[in-house]
């Protein structure tokens, strides 16, 4: 296959019929000149007009031939052929897999260090002239000369995200589409099944596949605890674990500095372990597996709050919140004292809905005003929306709400939105909902997750407690409003509330609203890395249709490969130098002959 | 007359023929071009007296002394020459080629074409031959026998030469050898032949007309009258070369080709010469852009040293 460096001098390949042009243009109209001794003139051509004829031709090819050679050379023409010992100036991507999975040992060596050695050989093969990135699996590319990038691909560490293989291969092509050289991708990866997704396909792609087969894993998918605050009667933490064996396994479950529980478990199942707990306060809870050749998923984390449940004085008025305060109650997720008062405003925490009667909204309004809350209702929106999907409330139409309007920025203290605008909104300790929860103004109470939804409303939303934020380790993870610090162990990150933090270690970070906990972000492997099946010969070919296989071990030949890509420049200026001197020496000749 | 129109210190027989040809008409300045040419010979160009006495006629420049009859001279003061019969005898015929190639001059602003070069130096040939008494005729083709104008001794057939060369008109093709046939009838004994042509003939086919007349015993000259223009070819960076007379067409680059022509030219001439000089017949190359002197001392005085 034939690439070209600067394409767009192929616009000049019409100049190659330029002899031939000016060879007919000038053989259009010659002028007739009258002229006796015509005979003579037939003698002298007759010997030479043959060879003078041949020869005409030939120079005409030949000044055709020289231009060609010329446009071509100027393209910078690259060509595959095997066998070249160097290459011409090509883009290379080297997509290196440093994802969770590649942690996994394989055959007493860690799959990174064999994917390194790999990435090492390849490089070692590029020249000044190449253009060369690195792109490991946080999804940044680098690009820096062949040495440079041999030093960060020593400096790389296994990552505890996953890497969409996909988009990391498209993503390359998207690198190499700026780039006038030949471009290739190389992709250094554990292969992984569950990492193969489809790709935008333009440059060659390399894939260097590890030749051992990965090894048994088992893993915890997730540690779940439930409904929160715990109570200080404990709770269940129910644990997921995954494997390659369908044999039983012990699992350790913690709460905290508390004495741990274990259990066994098949892998595919889950299992609901009781936990004590020992005072108030939040604490992280834990399940751990036995170590395997795979340890970034032989442990599960998440964060539990302890705290007594909320003291609720329900608007019996009310007949939806009504039950739903009664479910809680019976469920022990709520008491009924003065704590909280549900459906209008008391004087602490409120949680508070519109009016069914409209003339009561500005008493309301003022109510809450004299509160010192900066949200307020407004005017009565009667068109359908949804809400938008988020950690308090899923996706529940509404059909009609007040607008809630602040004299602040509007842009905190919002817990919920829907179509784009407030409808539930948190003011110091009073929470503001924008429409009633009756299924005439929006379908949440018919729903089930109305009791969940009244669940964390009560216990978290109105504490200024945010819900539990889960995201991959690498993976950013957007920060509530009221967030000012993120802090793990001794660690303390400052922080503004809606900003976006990436957790780079697995486990919980708490996150501080001042000095009050507020909630927390727990990183996890993502389940898929936990499953180490790699992907057939087969399979990689039909998600990337034309891609090339090559063993980690044959990923140095296979760099630059599209096998050498011969610079065909040299030879092209050669031959146009030759066929310039060939046409000087017919010319010359041409002339002393006749 | 023609000295009277001529500047005293030149001579027309050494000027350029298109200023000669500017001085009038083929009659007018033919004589001019005799009268220097003849003043310019120390002798006559002719030198074939016979011991047979026929008549006295009046001395002219050229004529040898010990033709003078000394005695009328002591008599009567006049100079005489005796002439005797072999001179009237001689009976020269000029065929002259009169075809379409024969028309074409290469600049005509500074030559003259070949049929008009040609035509001049046949009349002045004819003056000559008359003036010495002997008898000229003329044979006009082109691709027929045009004109004939049987040989005449008498100094007033003059006029009628002149009068046929100084009409001519180009024809059209080139058949040779019918006029030179012609000419047998009217050379039943030993005479010239003066062939003026361009020769761009079938050349077998004319030097064996020519070797016939030779081998009747009569003395052949042939004029081979060139244009400068075709000596050396040029012109435009490529052209289509047309024959005028056959339309024949070549389209090539004089300067690729300017020196394999120049020596098929000269091939060319070299055969005529060799193919002439094999049967005791004279060969002249005659350009257009010399002086009429020139051609007429290479046609009258060498062919008698031969």
């Amino acid at each position: 296959m034939i690439g070209f460096l600067h394409p767009w001098m192929l616009a000049a390949l019409p100049a190659v019929a330029l002899p031939l042009l000016l060879h007919l243009l000038a053989r259009r109209e010659p002028p007739t000149v009258p002229f006796p001794a015509v005979r003579y003139l037939r003698t002298a051509t007759a010997e030479h007009q043959r060879r003078f004829r041949l020869q005409h031709w030939l120079l005409l090819l030949l000044r055709m031939l020289l231009i060609l050679a010329l446009v071509l050379a100027a393209s910078g023409p690259t060509m595959q052929l095997a066998g070249v010992p160097g290459h011409a100036p090509g883009a290379l991507v080297v997509v290196l897999d440093n994802s969770a999975s590649s942690g996994a040992m394989v055959g007493g060596t860690p799959q990174l260090e064999t994917l390194v050695h790999a990435a090492r050989q390849a490089l070692g093969r590029a020249t000044p002239e190449d253009a060369v990135w690195l792109l490991p699996a946080d999804g940044r590319p680098r690009r820096g000369s062949p040495a440079s990038l041999a030093t960060l691909v020593d400096s790389l560490a296994v990552l505890p995200s996953r890497l969409d293989l996909g988009d990391a291969v498209t993503l390359a092509n998207e690198i190499l589409a700026d780039d006038p050289r030949p471009g290739e991708i190389l992709l250094l990866s554990d292969l992984q099944a569950t990492a193969l997704t489809s790709a935008a396909m333009r440059a060659p792609l390399i894939v260097g596949r590890p030749t051992d087969s990965p090894p048994v894993n088992r893993g915890v998918v997730s540690v779940d605890a439930g409904p929160q605050p715990w109570t200080r009667e404990g709770g269940r933490l129910t644990v997921a674990v995954a494997g390659d064996s369908s044999a039983p396994l012990a699992v350790t479950a913690r709460l905290g500095n508390a004495p741990p529980r274990e259990t066994l478990i098949r892998p595919g199942d889950s299992v609901s372990v009781p936990l004590p707990s020992l005072a108030d306060g939040w604490f992280v809870a834990s399940a751990e597996l036995a170590p395997d050749e795979f340890r970034l998923d032989d442990r599960g984390e998440t964060v539990v709050h302890v705290s007594p449940v909320a003291s609720v004085r329900c608007d019996r008025s009310d007949r939806y919140l009504s039950a739903a305060c009664d479910v809680l109650e019976a469920n022990h997720r709520i008491v009924a004292g003065n704590g909280i008062s549900l459906g209008r405003v008391g004087g602490g925490p409120s949680i508070v809905t519109p009016p069914a009667d409209a003339a009561e909204l500005g008493a309301l309004n003022r109510q809450l005003q004299q509160r010192g809350s900066e949200w307020h209702f407004g005017a009565l929106h009667l068109d359908a929306v949804t809400t938008d999907s988020g950690g308090l409330l899923g996706t529940h139409r509404i059909t009609r709400r007040y607008a809630l309007e602040t004299a602040g920025s509007g842009r905190t203290g919002v817990l919920v939105s829907a179509g784009g605008k407030p409808w539930a909104v948190r003011s110091g300790n009073i929470v503001l909902l924008g429409s009633r929860l009756d299924p005439a103004w929006t379908d949440l109470p018919l729903s089930a997750e109305f009791m969940p939804f009244m669940d964390r409303l009560l216990n978290r939303a109105v504490r200024g407690e945010t819900a539990l934020i889960t995201a991959s380790a690498g993976a950013p993870a957007a920060l509530p409003d009221q967030a000012t610090e993120v802090r793990r162990g001794d660690r303390r990150w400052t922080v503004e509330g809606g900003d976006f933090f990436t957790p780079t270690s697995l486990g919980a970070y708490f996150l501080l609203a001042g000095s009050d906990t507020i909630g927390a972000l727990v990183a996890a492997v993502d389940p898929r890395e936990s499953r180490l099946r790699r992907a057939g010969d087969d399979e990689v070919r039909r998600v990337w249709p034309g891609a090339r296989l090559v063993s980690l071990d044959d990923v140095s030949d296979a760099a630059f490969s599209s096998a050498a890509q011969a610079d065909l420049r040299g030879p092209l200026l050669w031959l146009a130098l030759a066929v310039g001197l060939g046409e000087v020496l017919i010319a010359s000749t041409r002339r002393k002959k006749t | 007359m023609a000295n009277s129109s001529l500047a005293p210190h030149l001579r027309p027989d050494l000027l350029d023929p298109v200023d000669v040809a500017r001085l009038g008409g083929i009659e007018v300045t033919t004589r001019g071009v005799v009268e220097g040419f003849l003043s310019g010979l120390h002798r006559s160009p002719r030198r074939g007296f016979s011991v047979e006495f026929a008549e006295h006629r009046m001395y002219q420049p050229g004529d040898e002394l010990r033709y003078v009859d000394w005695k009328i001279l002591g008599r009567n003061d006049r100079l005489y020459v005796k002439q005797y019969e072999e001179e009237t005898n001689l009976r020269a015929m000029m065929v002259l080629d009169a075809s379409r190639s024969m028309a074409w001059s290469g600049n005509p602003s500074v030559t003259l074409s070949k049929l008009e070069y040609a035509a001049r130096l046949a009349a002045a040939l004819s003056l000559i031959l008359l003036r010495q008494r002997d008898a000229a005729g003329l044979v006009v083709f082109d691709d027929d026998v045009r004109h004939v104008v049987p040989p005449r001794a008498r100094t007033t057939h003059w006029q009628q030469l002149a009068s046929v060369l100084g009409q001519l008109r180009a024809g059209q093709g080139t058949a040779a050898a019918p006029a030179l046939r012609r000419v047998m009838d009217f050379l039943r004994r030993r005479g010239m032949v003066i062939f003026i042509s361009d020769l761009l003939m079938d050349r077998d086919l004319a030097m064996a007309t020519l070797r016939f007349l030779r081998h009747r015993g009569h003395q052949v000259l042939v004029l081979h009258v060139l244009d400068p223009a075709e000596m050396l070819l040029s012109g435009p960076a490529e052209a289509r070369f047309e024959d005028p007379e056959s339309r024949e067409a070549v389209i090539l680059r004089p300067a690729d080709w300017a020196e394999a022509y120049a020596e098929t030219l000269q091939q060319v001439t070299r055969d005529w010469n060799l193919a002439c000089r094999r049967f005791g017949i004279a060969y002249h190359q005659v350009l257009t852009n010399r002086p009429f002197g020139d051609a007429l001392r290479e046609a009258l005085v060498v062919p008698r040293q031969q």
